[in-house]
């Protein structure tokens, strides 16, 4: 028991450590826009102990709650889908971490899962920021010395750089990769290599003095990090936009996975969409993650000059086949445009053209989330807008796969309504002969579209239609106040409205033969 | 405030100025199908007028000698003309209501001689007629489309087999099931890519719900003048 005691003891350590891990990323992220000093948090957190894990722990879960909704709700909605499939997939690792959760007194327990689970979706999300540094770090030989201004990679590589080279391994398995972190355990062994480069340059002050230097030198994924953290750090209202993008992200890059076909793409294409990368990184922050996991795989597995070639023919196969002439016509207008301007201002932005280019090669999501596939993915969340002021009751609902939930209904009532309404008619009228009700309607229709009507009996009906008009509950409702409305007026009986009524009575059967006329002249027109 | 979400990503993005005027550009363009389709929605009483019309036509044009049509039959009829006087009251600029006269008309079809019948003469299906060669091609394209689609995802399901788990292919395939379920409820829907669904069923709705407007007023007009 004591063995068992001390194995699960030992297990908690390690999962205090990954809540270190996975914390310091949360807690550096909050000092990247505090503006705090970086020097000191790097220090304090490496030689850490068990209790002070526990009380960073603690401070971490007060931190991400002070947090809350700007920060972790949209990464942690879309990842927390993630985290379940990691936790069933994990299987005996989470197992063991839980039943450690158990093992140590209850107050830690919960002080510890919760950080743990804000933490696991913060640090997937933050090593995803990680694992591209490592690919640009190792793209960049020349950059080596300007080390990337990320703190959670600050942190990762102090740790590195504190534990042993053996130590690593352990530091990998207590992450429990399952299957689908396998992209994160490629991308923590090649953080292996960069880490030696690091642990012989002493990182740790450097790499803190470099990141007070401008971000500007530091290489692109780290700006990009850094600017995915700032937005989400934002609690801005375009969240719910990019969060709808990042939704529609995958499904568009399904489409352009599966599109295909030759597009007739030039140099320029390609070069103006590399060129086109460094403009609204905000939204690439957001939704290079999805697809730069999915594609950093390829990445690894082919020599980085590889790459960029590959990358270059993959945004060729994979760009969006030809559609409507004036998209494509204004997608090239659009890239001729990206093209001259970066001929136009090479001198002005030689640091950006650096970044454009390090931007391109960093992954195939770049070139797939061009700015066509940009403008088609804003194009369709506009679309989606109207669709929601015209769908009743969609207006509270957020994201594409409930709004077309909402969508396939509204369309199926209505087409049953159709139906419903035909058969109904075809037991009105025996002959098909609806040329007085034809006139009626069509002064009905008059009157509700207008106040103003020619006969004296329409006011009264366009009473009954009011209760109509907000919805489409039951048609056998919608007659009844009509009918109710008319049976009203007949007993009234006031004397201006009964004459109206049989004026208007009268009236339908002049205005039937004037109708009748003018079909008449139509069909013999035809 | 879509406008205000566009200006807001444009001074985020710290772009250089051509790549402004392309979003300018774009800004303008979205602005017009804004318009058209806003266009559309703000005057249904048109649309409605239309629509009733040419479905009183082609009943009329449909009263048959016989006195006992059974109710069914008539329900055909009726459903009948009103789909295909709806689709024609969008004059084929829509490829929801081609497809939905394309398949009233088709050869395999029961009541081919019935939707011929209500589309009049000839001469009056010039807008339906003009367009098929077009829609040939864009078929053709679009089941090629679908073929390299489906190799692709064969592909792309043996490559991802082990990270199906992944939360961005569960909203793929979320997303997608839905957007199939909508080409199959819309007619022509099959041919539709990603924007043009939207579009084609923003409008197939918009038509929807005149159809339904009227074919409700007509209901109670004739039913009050069976009371009466």
């Amino acid at each position: 028991m004591d063995i068992g005691e001390k194995d699960k003891y030992e297990l908690g350590k390690r999962d205090e450590h990954n809540n270190i891990n996975y914390q310091a990323p949360v807690l550096s992220s909050d000092w990247q826009f505090g503006g705090a000093n970086l020097t000191s948090a790097g220090m304090s957190l490496v030689p850490t102990t068990n209790p002070l894990a526990i009380g960073s722990s603690c401070a971490s879960a007060s931190l991400v709650d002070s947090f809350g909704s700007s920060l972790w709700e949209h990464p942690s909605n879309s990842q927390n889908m993630g985290f379940c499939d990691f936790s069933v997939q994990n299987g005996a690792n989470s197992s063991n971490a839980m039943e450690v959760g158990k093992g140590l007194p209850n107050s830690l327990r919960s002080s510890i899962d919760r950080p743990f689970d804000m933490g696991w979706n913060a640090a997937s999300a933050m090593l995803k920021g990680g694992i591209f540094l490592p690919n640009t770090t190792g793209i960049l030989a020349q950059s080596l010395s300007q080390l990337p201004a990320d703190s959670a990679f600050i942190e990762r590589a102090a740790r590195f750089s504190s534990f042993n080279g053996g130590n690593f391994s352990d530091m990998v398995n207590p992450f429990g990769v399952p299957e689908p972190m396998g992209l994160y355990a490629r991308g923590v062994g090649l953080m292996q290599g960069p880490d030696d480069i690091f642990a012989v340059n002493g990182m740790k002050s450097v790499s803190v003095m470099e990141s007070q230097k401008s971000k500007l030198d530091a290489t692109e994924a780290t700006r990009d990090a850094g600017l995915r953290v700032e937005n989400r750090a934002k609690a801005s209202p375009l969240e719910n936009e990019r969060k709808s993008e990042s939704l529609m992200q995958p499904n568009e890059e399904a489409k352009q996975g599966t599109g295909g076909s030759g597009n007739e793409s030039d140099e320029a294409e390609i070069s103006s969409r590399d060129g086109g990368q460094d403009e609204p990184s905000a939204l690439d922050g957001t939704g290079g993650e999805p697809s730069a996991k999915g594609l950093s795989s390829k990445k690894r597995k082919k020599s980085i000059q590889d790459a960029e070639i590959d990358r270059a023919k993959g945004g060729q196969t994979s760009t969006k086949t030809a559609k409507d002439s004036p998209e494509n016509q204004q997608k090239q207008s659009m890239m001729i445009n990206k093209t001259t301007g970066k001929q136009g201002s090479p001198a002005s932005h030689p640091p950006k053209e650096e970044y454009i280019h390090v931007r391109a090669r960093r992954g195939q999501a770049t070139n797939s989330h061009s700015l066509a596939e940009r403008v088609r993915r804003e194009k369709i969340s506009e679309r989606m807008k109207f669709l929601q002021d015209l769908v009743p009751g969609c207006s509270k609902v957020t994201g594409k796969a409930v709004m077309l939930d909402e969508i396939i209904n509204y369309v199926q009532s209505l087409q049953r309504q159709v139906e419903f309404l035909s058969m109904k008619l075809a037991t009105v009228n025996p002959r098909l002969d609806f040329s007085i009700e034809a006139l009626l309607a069509k002064d009905i229709i008059q009157s509700r579209a207008g106040p103003s009507s020619t006969l004296g009996f329409s006011p009264d009906l366009s009473m009954g239609y009011p209760p109509l008009h907000p919805s489409q509950p039951g048609l056998v409702q919608a007659p009844l106040p009509v009918i109710g409305n008319s049976s009203d007026v007949i007993h009234k009986a006031l004397s201006s409205q009964l004459t109206s009524m049989t004026g208007g009575l009268k009236e339908p059967n002049q205005h039937s033969n004037a109708w009748e006329d003018e079909l008449h002249n139509v069909v013999q027109m035809n | 405030m879509h406008f205000l979400g566009s200006v807001e990503l444009l001074s985020l993005s710290a772009t250089s100025f051509p790549l402004l005027l392309s979003r300018l550009n774009f800004l303008l363009f979205s602005l017009s199908i804004q318009e058209q389709v806003l266009a559309r929605m703000r005057s249904p009483f048109s649309l409605k007028q239309e629509f009733l019309k040419k479905w009183i036509l082609g009943l009329q044009r449909c009263r048959s000698s016989k006195k006992n049509m059974s109710i069914f039959k008539r329900k055909k009829v009726i459903k009948l003309s009103a789909d295909v006087a709806m689709a024609s009251a969008r004059k084929g600029t829509t490829c929801w209501s081609r497809a939905l006269i394309a398949d009233a008309v088709k050869e395999g079809n029961a009541d081919k001689h019935l939707a011929e019948k209500i589309l009049g003469p000839a001469s009056e299906r010039q807008p339906t007629e003009k367009v098929p060669v077009g829609a040939m091609a864009y078929n053709k394209r679009i089941r090629s489309k679908k073929i390299l689609k489906r190799s692709s995802v064969i592909r792309r399901t043996i490559k991802c087999a082990p990270q199906a788990a992944r939360p961005s292919s569960i909203v793929k395939t979320l997303v997608g099931k839905r957007r199939q379920i909508l080409r199959s409820l819309i007619p022509g829907g099959e041919f539709m890519n990603g924007v043009s669904l939207i579009e084609e069923t923003l409008d197939y709705i918009i038509s929807l719900r005149a159809q339904v407007d009227v074919m409700r007023s007509l209901a109670s007009a004739s039913k009050l003048v069976n009371l009466n």
